[in-house]
């Protein structure tokens, strides 16, 4: 690797031995190198469709740590730029969302309309001979969209969305695409900091099934959730991309009942399973599903929960998440997905606030220089064949298994190794003439 | 002179809608928060939820951070996520997880200072409910080094009843004073 101190990059990630170094978890010349060659060439998830519904509506979010303003235009496209203002980089929209005519830097007002252009520019009459504000606009991301979410990439040369979620893109319908009638997000983006490496989230929910009988078994227990007789399960991990995700063949339609603690009156978990079940067949059905799609989006099925790990230095991730639901869902059936999504995956979620625990704790040991160099096993699967499912597209270990992991590792190492190419110029880099 | 009416001498009544809030009153309401503050700081979880109403909506809402035109948007809303939105039940089910002794955001427990303070109260059109608002500082120690600073605004919805406490809560509405929480979870209780 040639930016980088380290020997081999399977000094790194091993998939044969199935050995993963630490120090991808704490190195900041490693973590500096992601930015550049994972954040800035993959598509990242910025937004649900429903977010921002009207021309003007706009969010701000982050690619990596670069802070960005999606916005819906008036044409009903969506616009993603970078919220840095091109004079002197000062942010150009301060509040979180909101509806917006344009966007005008505090720090000298220069003024961007919604689509991202510069339209003002104060004392540019007398001060300002030869500004071409054409060449001036905020920098714009290349955007996509899939089933509702809204996607946004640096990367000028990378495939198509759907093309880049593969063939894992199918294992997102069951939250995507339960009902014709599409999602809506539930109001509310829950934002939280937790000190821990991004990648140890995100390959969690890309493979990682096997914590929960024993970081969640508290609520597992208390909350009636069937653990027997589950059969083994089954581990999907995508074959490029880096994706995962995880899951039982079961019905369970009971989960939103007991993980909130009561029922809300009128809601009725079967009919709203058959309906799915109708529509997507045993992928209706898929158990404490969890998924990422490489490299930050994750999502947890059953409680719709989706999230993005924003990267906050080697050592930190904000957590975003939101909680969809079918658009046409009755009353009572949003209401009861509201509750025991908020009750079971936020900060004070039974279930998420076990899994912050692990993550700040195995953070925190890797401060030492020898457990930075001590290699952790993700050998668990290895050897064990694949096998396939008629109902269910492409090849599956079971769900106790780490090949998703070694995927997501294999497709990091990828990235990691492959210099940045021409999309990594930025664009409208124009000179003022002199 | 001119009386302040902001600055009321400790033995002078408070009169909001008609009906007098009483130093012993305000006394007696006080003593209760402490009361409150102080099962939880002793990690006497069941004894808290005991002082929940069976009808209590204990709420912890969102915030963000908005321009003068999106400013009444800044606290999420009643049909959306929120930190907490519990019940009586919702609340005994976290706590029967507390008392697996598995719970792992919590074992070994947090240590917490529940302080309560700027305690405001008012009648309400029954004679026995009292709405309460009081700013807190919540200190969160775990593990070695961990620690987490939260402080905010609650409004209390207490009713008057025949136990030793003296009130239950049916209301609890949590203002925090930050948009992006600064901690990892929220284990603990407002």
């Amino acid at each position: 690797m040639s930016s980088m101190s380290w020997r081999e990059a399977s000094d790194l990630f091993d998939e044969k031995a199935g050995t993963i170094n630490p120090a991808i978890y704490a190195d900041p010349a490693i973590y500096e190198l992601e930015l550049e060659r994972v954040f800035s060439r993959s598509w990242l998830l910025i937004a649900h469709e429903t977010h921002i519904p009207k021309a003007g509506d706009y969010l701000s979010t982050y690619m990596g740590e670069d802070p960005v303003v999606a916005v819906r235009q008036k044409d009903g496209g969506v616009k993603v730029f970078l919220n840095q203002c091109r004079h002197r980089g000062m942010k150009i929209c301060r509040t979180d969302g909101g509806n917006a005519k344009s966007f005008t830097c505090t720090y000298h007002g220069w003024a961007y309309d919604i689509g991202g252009n510069l339209v003002q520019v104060p004392v540019e009459q007398q001060s300002f001979a030869c500004l071409d504000k054409k060449q001036w606009g905020a920098r714009q991301a290349r955007v996509d969209s899939y089933k509702g979410l809204i996607f946004a990439t640096w990367n000028m040369d990378a495939p198509t969305l759907a093309d880049y979620m593969g063939d894992a893109a199918l294992y997102l319908d069951a939250v995507l695409d339960r009902s014709e009638a599409g999602t809506e997000a539930i109001g509310g983006i829950t934002k939280w900091v937790i000190p821990c490496n991004w990648k140890l989230a995100a390959e969690q929910f890309a493979s990682d099934m096997y914590h929960g009988l024993f970081s969640h078994g508290s609520i597992f227990t208390t909350a009636e959730i069937p653990t027997s007789p589950l059969g083994l399960g089954r581990q999907f991990r995508a074959s490029e991309g880096g994706h995962g995700t995880g899951f039982f063949v079961r019905s369970v339609p009971e989960l939103r009942i007991t993980n909130a603690g009561e029922c809300v009156p009128g809601y009725d978990p079967v009919a709203d399973e058959q309906a799915a079940v109708a529509r997507l067949g045993t992928r209706a059905q898929l158990f404490v599903q969890h998924m990422t799609i490489f490299p930050t989006f994750s999502f947890f099925a059953g409680f719709n929960t989706l999230r993005v790990w924003h990267p906050r230095g080697p050592n930190e991730i904000e957590v975003w998440a939101f909680t969809i639901v079918e658009k046409d869902a009755s009353e009572a059936a949003k209401e009861q997905l509201r509750l025991s999504s908020t009750r079971s995956f936020s900060p004070a979620g039974t279930w998420e606030q076990d899994d912050g625990e692990n993550w700040v704790e195995i953070q925190r040991v890797l401060r030492g220089y020898e457990a930075r160099r001590t290699p952790f096993n993700a050998q668990m699967g290895m050897g064990q064949d694949y096998g396939v499912d008629p109902d269910l597209p492409g090849r599956f270990k079971q769900a106790l298994s780490e090949g998703a992991a070694r995927g997501f590792y294999a497709h990091w190492l990828k990235l990691m190794t492959e210099p940045v190419g021409e999309h990594a110029e930025c664009g409208s880099v124009a000179r003022a003439a002199e | 002179m001119p009386q302040n009416n902001s600055l009321q001498s400790a033995t002078t009544d408070i009169v909001e809608m008609g009906r007098t809030i009483t130093p012993a009153l305000q006394q007696e309401i006080e003593q209760f928060l402490y009361h409150e503050a102080e099962l939880l700081d002793d990690r006497k979880i069941a004894e808290w939820v005991d002082l929940m109403a069976d009808d209590i909506h204990y709420f912890m809402p969102l915030r963000t951070t908005r321009g003068p035109r999106d400013r009444n948007l800044e606290l999420s809303g009643a049909h959306d996520i929120a930190y907490f939105d519990e019940s009586k039940a919702s609340l005994q089910l976290r706590l029967r997880k507390l008392q697996t002794g598995t719970a792992w955001a919590e074992e070994p427990p947090s240590r917490t200072r529940h302080l309560v303070t700027n305690v405001r109260i008012s009648t309400t059109a029954k004679a026995d409910e009292y709405e309460v608002k009081s700013a807190f500082l919540l200190y969160r120690n775990r593990s070695e080094r961990q620690t987490d600073i939260f402080a905010g605004e609650r409004t209390d919805g207490l009713r008057r009843v025949d136990m030793p406490a003296g009130f239950k809560i049916f209301k609890r509405l949590i203002l925090l004073d930050q948009a992006t929480l600064e901690a990892n979870n929220l284990s603990i209780f407002f």
